[in-house]
């Protein structure tokens, strides 16, 4: 057999190119496919949700889950590498209880709850913002460092910062003696819309998020380690530190959803953020990222908020029960698990 | 019961790989209750003609007969089920489990669901007391060193009723006195109705404890004898390589350069005190067979396994990781290719550039053109066949994926590169292409180390060739100056 | 430990290495006790040793094991599963629909004789719905089990129907009473069927793991599923069954709750998932498997039982969680050290 030397030329009618589809790669046919499902799903959604296609609602639909968003960018990136992040939600909680806690005056008032030392929203912020990376820590220490399975590891941080955050709160909340400046950055709006300044933060997070990912060296890293992480070794990825420093960001991005939802409730809630972090895993696995490793962007992500975002409001729209929520979100991921791997499958043969 | 006296009968087996033919018209027999040797160099077809014997791969065309009857098993599981075991170097015991669990796994005899211990049972271990009584039936396989796990594996197969038990390279991993034991178990088990198929290079093992030996060369069947009838070594090693021609060695002009890479004492697992050096702009060999730990060494230097001793790159210490080995300009073309040396659900573009982002990125963002450019380049420059820069690796012909390694390696600028059996299953055409790049790379002042175990590559490229033979450096031989391949094969085979 | 003198590496090594098998074998049961201990002596100004109020009074003694009976009759099934190297993270959920269908039946009026074994079969449905998803499907076990873990509770919040909180009494229809008997009504010391179901089961795992062909096929399956497999061992079946047996325990343990609590909580097993792992740890089972001890995840679940409610009598009840995660993150690092093979050069 000779091999066959077909060299390069710039001009297109060289190139056996199939239909489009064939020039894609498969993460992008995939987020491409799920924007197909979405717009399909939205067109039902339509067709029995009095109101959903609304331009108001519309909004809604793409802006509700800023926050899971926010934390679906260090979910995904992990994800890629084969790693879990459960700690997301118990860590939301954990900084927005430290930053409300930290900014709370000492106002004399004999409920502990109501007391705190009074410092300035900067310094709380930082405060906050430090404990939400050092939670990420424990987990880089006990994933990267002694190699124990991220599931169980980030499990158990999440129960260590909810932990934390109900003992700073004795279990409810700190909502009191708290300066002006806390609520401000949760409830401003953008000048003549309806949006929040926290949904502009997620979008220009996950635009940032974007370019590292596709247009960095850092973010191909990530994608080499999930890839296969022997041979990104082999080729000089330093991939303990690596995969730390995803921890960390994840700590970070839950960190700032913390404290918007802090500044937006005017409250650091010990129950905050129950259950987000499988909302997180959901979104992820709803835009395509593969847990076999690799594979996935936030973009994909992004899509997957605004299917679960479409499937919630109609469940909400059709007046079903919010009890509804936990079969529908565990159906439709399993359901989309399933349809991707069907068109990976097709698309290969 | 009425046995026929062959075993296993080989009749114009065939098997090819696309465009290859591995195993080409053999035929022999095999004798039952026989010690039966398979030896030929690393290409030869012999660890073709065991998978098909343990259905690990499926002949083309040809039969095996096993006791009269035809036999073409699906699967490791059915081989196993019809008679044939296997001991392979990856060990197949579970070692949370104790030994007499492990020889009883999968044969166990139950009242409903209980296990008990039959007679079946305590015959099982007795097999293994005759064998080896020094290992205790409840001892924990963990606690095991290598050689007691194989033993353990042969007592299974003998206690599972097995008609032929095939050994691949099995004293590549255990010491010296194991070996012998190893020996006197083999020796024994011609008296359990067990025929042993050996396959080994170590040529003096063929000679202690063989009966018949077949050799093998480029595929093809070359002769069967009673190893009585074979005089010596060099007989055997004659029939191994028959006439080697070495084309293609072109000497180079003399001058000493500098010394640029220094190894001393370099020890662990598997390396004993390996020395040696390398200079500027030199095409330096490593030969040996099977386990004789050219792996082991290439990934020692690199820093991809722990070891004792010292490497120095120009003058400066190299720690054991591969990132600053990198940064230090030594690349590695790891072993194998597929799972470490690409990324085989990315693109070309997205391999090629790997080893040295810095070179296409500004401050960290990368340059998106300068990448194509690069990818592009390094497809024309190797002649990587395929037809955009955006198809899946995955997709690629062994060559070319091994051309894209190449290609990863080449961009990190690397000024000394580490080759790990470069050409291993890859067509013609393509060996003599990444020949002509390697040669190339040597004028431009590279320094090259090649570790194979393909003999004529060996000596066809390199200025210096080091003999490695159990992880030991047996001896340096310089090019272009009467180079014996006989001797050279004596020394990689374990003689002195 | 140092070299004795007169000692060989060879030999001092061996000792190592048999120090640290027994301190393996035993550490459980050390800390167990030092648990006990520990709570017995902590509010010993305020009451009596073994009177009313202390931790090893026989009322608390009692309560503590009714209690338990959920975790101990879960936990041994978990540890089977995860010795073949598998993980659910949905028990939690299955209890919590086991319950709520159980209390359901009770107050239509079913019998405890059919409503007991119906709960059970519902329980092994569940499990062979995980096992499907896991084996046949081969969704990674993480991602199936969480998937299933939101499909069970939500279930069980959709049969309660809403503006109630669970299963309980309602005008027109009342909770017999004697739901309560199964977990409260006193048999044998003190103590209720429930708990001796519990007791049972963990007897009857034990002796599986140890002696049948169910045990050391999980263990093969995890230790090298190519040479099970090899074997002859089909690991999709074994597995699956593994999975059917845990959704089984997992619907005893929600039997064993509602009665306890008299009304099916569809959020009474919440966070189950999670003290097995614990339980499992401690015990000293391998995150990737082949190796475990069902006798050993029990103690482990008695410690987390003591635990629980020994801090309760301690600290408020707003550092449970806390306390929880960093047991977790303890029962972690002490796996790690103990059951982690030293490495090699």
């Amino acid at each position: 057999m000779t091999a066959q030397t077909t060299t390069m030329s710039a001009g297109p009618g060289s190139e056996r190119v199939g239909t489009l589809a064939r020039k894609l790669s498969n993460e992008s046919f995939i987020t491409l496919f799920m924007v197909g499902v979405l717009a399909v799903l939205f067109a039902v959604a339509c067709l029995f949700v009095p109101n959903f296609w609304l331009p108001r609602n519309v909004v809604n639909l793409l802006t509700n889950y800023w926050y899971l968003i926010i934390l679906g960018i260090g979910v995904t990136f992990l994800l890629i590498t084969g790693n879990f992040d459960m700690s997301v939600g118990g860590n939301v909680a954990l900084t927005g209880v430290v930053c409300a806690w930290c900014a709370q005056a000492a106002s004399g008032s004999p409920n502990p709850l109501a007391n705190g030392p009074g410092l300035p929203y900067g310094l709380s912020v930082a405060a906050a913002l430090a404990c939400a990376v050092g939670v990420g820590a424990v987990n880089a220490f006990f994933i990267v460092r002694l190699k124990v399975p991220s599931i169980i590891v980030t499990l158990g941080t999440m129960m260590l910062s909810r932990g934390l955050a109900q003992v700073i709160t004795r279990g409810a909340q700190r909502n009191t003696s708290l300066p002006d400046v806390f609520g401000v950055v949760g409830n401003t709006f953008l000048p003549g819309t309806s949006l929040k300044v926290a949904v502009l933060i997620m979008v220009l997070l996950v635009a940032v998020a974007f370019v590292l990912e596709k247009g960095t060296v850092a973010g191909r890293r990530t994608y080499l380690i999930g890839a296969n992480a022997e041979a990104a070794r082999l080729s000089g990825v330093k991939v303990g530190r690596h995969i730390a420093s995803l921890y960390l960001l994840s700590g970070l991005l839950a960190g700032i959803t913390g404290i918007l939802l802090a500044s937006e409730f005017k409250a650091g809630v010990s129950s905050r953020a129950t259950g987000y972090e499988f909302d997180a895993l959901v979104i992820c696995l709803l835009g395509g990222v593969s847990i076999s490793g690799g594979f996935g962007s936030v973009l994909g992500m992004f899509v997957g908020a605004i299917l679960l975002s479409v499937v919630t409001s109609s469940a909400t729209g059709l007046l079903l029960s919010p009890d509804w929520q936990f079969t529908l979100k565990g159906l439709v991921t399993f359901l989309a698990i399933l349809a991707q791997r069907f068109a990976l499958d097709r698309r290969s043969t | 019961m009425d046995r026929i006296d062959n075993v296993l009968e080989i009749r114009g087996l065939v098997k090819d790989f696309s465009s290859v033919r591995a195993v080409n018209d053999v035929s022999f027999d095999i004798r039952r209750n026989t010690v039966h040797c398979l030896v030929g160099e690393n290409g030869a077809g012999k660890s073709t003609l065991i998978k098909i014997l343990t259905g690990a791969l499926q002949r083309t065309a040809g039969r095996v007969l096993l006791n009269g009857k035809d036999y073409a098993p699906r699967g490791p599981r059915e081989a196993k089920q019809k008679g044939i075991s296997t001991l392979f170097q990856e060990l197949n015991v579970v070692d949370q489990l104790t030994v007499a669990e492990n020889l009883t796994l999968g044969m166990e005899d139950t009242t409903l669901g209980f296990l008990r211990r039959t007679d079946k049972i305590n015959r099982m271990v007795s097999v293994m007391n005759s064998l080896e009584p020094s290992i205790r039936p409840h001892q924990r396989v963990s606690t095991l060193s290598v050689a007691q796990k194989q033993i353990v594996e042969i007592a299974k197969a003998v206690a599972a009723e097995a008609d032929v038990l095939i050994m691949d390279e099995p004293t590549a991993a255990i010491s010296e006195g194991e070996i012998a034991r190893l020996f006197a178990i083999v020796k024994a088990l011609r008296h359990k109705n067990v025929t042993v198929i050996y396959i080994s290079h170590r040529l003096d093992e063929i000679f202690e404890l063989g009966d018949v030996v077949t050799v093998m060369r480029d595929g093809r069947h070359i002769a069967t004898r009673p190893v009585a009838e074979v005089k010596d070594r060099s007989e055997l090693i004659r029939m191994m390589i028959g006439k080697t021609v070495f084309e293609g060695y072109e000497a180079r002009e003399s001058g000493k350069k500098d010394v640029v890479l220094e190894v001393k004492n370099l020890a662990n697992h598997k390396l004993k005190d390996v020395s040696f050096e390398v200079r500027q702009g030199e095409i330096v060999g490593f030969y040996g067979l099977v386990g004789a730990g050219k792996t082991e060494l290439a990934r020692a230097i690199y820093g991809a396994d722990p070891y004792r001793g010292e490497v120095t790159f120009r003058g400066k210490k190299l720690p054991p990781r591969p990132d600053k080995v990198i940064a230090a300009g030594i690349a590695l073309v790891p072993e194998e290719r597929r799972s470490q040396g690409l990324f085989t659900i990315l693109t070309v573009r997205g391999n090629v550039p790997v080893m040295n982002m810095a070179k296409i990125s500004r401050r960290g963002f990368i340059d998106a053109a300068a990448e194509r450019r690069v990818t592009l380049e390094a497809v024309e420059r190797l002649r990587i066949a395929t037809s955009s820069t955006e198809k899946e690796t995955a997709k690629l012909s062994g060559g070319n994926q091994q051309k894209v390694v190449f290609a990863k390696c080449l961009f990190a600028d690397a000024d000394l590169l580490m080759l790990d059996e470069p050409t291993r299953g890859i067509d013609v055409g393509a060996k003599s292409e990444i020949y002509g790049i390697i040669r190339k790379l040597s004028r431009e002042g590279k320094s090259i180390l090649v570790f194979s175990s393909e003999l004529p590559e060996i000596v066809n490229l390199c200025d210096t060739v080091h003999l490695l033979y159990d992880g030991e450096l047996k001896a340096t031989l310089e090019n272009g100056r009467g180079v014996d391949s006989q001797r050279i094969m004596h020394v990689v085979t374990g003689g002195l | 430990m140092s070299i004795a003198s007169g000692e060989t590496m060879a030999a001092h090594l061996e000792r190592a290495a048999a120090l640290r098998a027994t301190i393996k074998r035993l550490y459980i049961y050390v800390v167990l006790l030092l648990i006990v201990l520990l709570f017995s002596v902590a509010r010993l100004g305020e009451v009596e040793p073994f009177g009313p109020g202390h931790f090893l009074s026989p009322d608390s003694v009692v309560n503590m094991l009714r209690i338990a009976a959920p975790i101990l009759t879960l936990s041994g099934a978990f540890t089977l599963l995860m010795i073949s190297g598998y993980i659910d993270l949905s028990v939690g959920s299955a209890m919590s629909f086991s319950a709520v269908v159980f209390a359901l039946m009770i107050r239509g009026g079913v019998p405890f004789a059919l409503a007991f074994p119906l709960t059970a079969a519902m329980g092994c449905a569940l499990g062979a719905a995980n096992g499907l998803l896991v084996m046949r499907l081969r969704i990674t076990p993480v991602i199936a089990t969480l998937v299933t873990l939101n499909v069970f509770k939500g279930s069980a919040l959709l049969i309660v129907p809403s503006g109630l909180s669970a299963i309980k009494s309602i005008p027109g229809r009342a909770m017999p009473a004697w739901i309560n008997d199964y977990a409260r009504a006193e048999v044998l010391f003190g103590l209720p069927w429930a708990f001796y179901v519990a007791v049972g089961v963990i007897l009857a795992l034990v002796v599986v793991q140890r002696r049948t062909l169910v045990g050391k096929y999980a263990a093969a399956i995890g230790g090298n599923r190519t040479a099970a497999e090899l074997s002859g061992i089909g690991a999709v079946r074994w597995v699956w069954g593994l999975y059917v047996l845990v959704g089984l325990c997992a619907a005893l343990a929600g039997t064993a709750r509602a009665s306890y609590m008299s009304i099916g909580d569809p959020l009474s097993g919440d966070g189950m998932e999670l003290d097995c792992i614990i339980a499992v740890l401690l015990g000293g089972t391998a995150f990737s498997g082949g190796e475990g001890s069902v006798a050993k995840t029990v103690v482990g679940a008695l410690i987390i039982v003591c635990v629980t409610t020994g801090l309760m009598t301690v600290i408020p009840a707003f550092w449970q969680t806390f306390a929880k995660g960093a047991v977790l993150i303890g029962a972690v690092a002490l796996n790690y050290l103990l059951v982690r093979e030293p490495a090699r050069c």
